[in-house]
């Protein structure tokens, strides 16, 4: 099975079809699941920020990084499950619209940068928090955190862009 | 009632400008997705604290301090942005009561912040022991994540209802 036969099989779903709406009372069900994709997502945006911001030095300096990290990465990843669960959804529904769409494909790649800036941050100058933990974060988790900020608006804005583009 | 106040607003030299370019609405539709995401995020962790839920770090007056602040300017960044929209736009808002709705709610959940925020600053340690927090705590956490889900939903809404008024 090709990529595109698979996209095309998944958009012959019933659940697709109800996220399109073509079944009896699923009219509303997109905006529905939209604006609770819309809820999670800002949880994960607001909540990194409130790290980058940190490792940045601009916001939140009375708080260790450590525990500040512990206080909220939590609720990120929760965040993200819900808003990965519900954007799923959203794409079954025109699963071939979105996979040839730029906006789409640019969303993702900032998310992976994203994830990959974070796994390097992690294993790297994350290993050494308790020396700047309380302080001034290294140039190094300064930088993570300023591409992290700049990655995930470029998945908000993508990922709006993309409703005016399909 | 409004209709004609719309009518003539998408009729000035400055709405006109704003239509005639399609990047400036999904632009500011974006900065206001990220300043959701600063406002309801700030508004989550705040309120998950005085609900009792999740991981303890910094105390509620610390959080609160660091916090507000920040839903503050990213209110004042809705706004700019909600204007930019409502001048692009301005029958699709007016004519829709999820729009009035919104407003609405905006205001109360701002005069409620506000309050809640000048009573930390005031008396700290009253608040930050669970013991002594006063009771309306947990009606303002309770109504303040309940205004701002609310707000998210008429926010996405107009833009799926307003066809139905105009």
């Amino acid at each position: 099975m090709t990529i595109a036969e698979l996209l095309a099989a998944v958009e012959a779903w019933p659940i697709s079809a109800a996220m399109r709406g073509e079944q009896p009372g699923t009219e509303w069900l997109f905006p529905i699941i939209e604006t609770l994709h819309v809820m999670a997502l800002t949880l994960v945006v607001g909540s990194i920020a409130m790290m980058d911001l940190r490792l940045l030095g601009v916001a939140s300096r009375n708080s260790a990084v450590s525990r500040l990290s512990n206080e909220v990465l939590p609720w990120t990843w929760t965040a993200w499950a819900v808003a990965a669960v519900f954007g799923t959804l959203m794409f079954m529904a025109k699963a071939q619209t979105y996979a040839g769409n730029l906006q789409f494909r640019l969303k993702f790649v900032c998310m992976g940068l994203a994830a990959l800036n974070m796994l390097i941050f992690h294993f790297g100058a994350y290993r050494q928090v308790v020396r700047w933990d309380e302080g001034e974060p290294p140039m190094s988790a300064k930088t993570a955190g300023a591409l992290s900020l700049l990655l995930w608006i470029g998945v908000v804005f993508f990922g709006r862009w993309v409703g005016f583009t399909t | 009632m409004f209709r004609p106040f719309a009518d003539w607003l998408a009729d000035t030299p400055l709405s006109k400008t704003l239509q005639d370019h399609a990047w400036v609405v999904p632009t500011s539709q974006s900065i206001h997705i990220l300043a959701v995401s600063i406002v309801f995020g700030s508004a989550c962790m705040v309120n998950l604290r005085l609900l009792g839920v999740g991981r303890s770090g910094r105390s509620i007056s610390q959080l609160s301090n660091t916090v507000v602040p920040w839903m503050w300017r990213g209110l004042a960044a809705l706004l700019f942005t909600g204007l930019v929209q409502t001048i692009a736009e301005p029958v699709r808002q007016f004519v829709t009561p999820m729009f009035w709705a919104k407003m609405a709610m905006i205001l109360l959940v701002a005069t409620l912040t506000a309050l809640y925020a000048t009573a930390v600053r005031r008396n700290a340690a009253l608040w930050d022991a669970a013991s002594s927090r006063p009771w309306p705590a947990r009606i303002f956490a309770v109504l303040s994540t309940l205004l701002w889900l609310a707000i998210i939903v008429c926010g996405r809404f107009i833009g799926y209802t307003w066809s139905f008024y105009a």
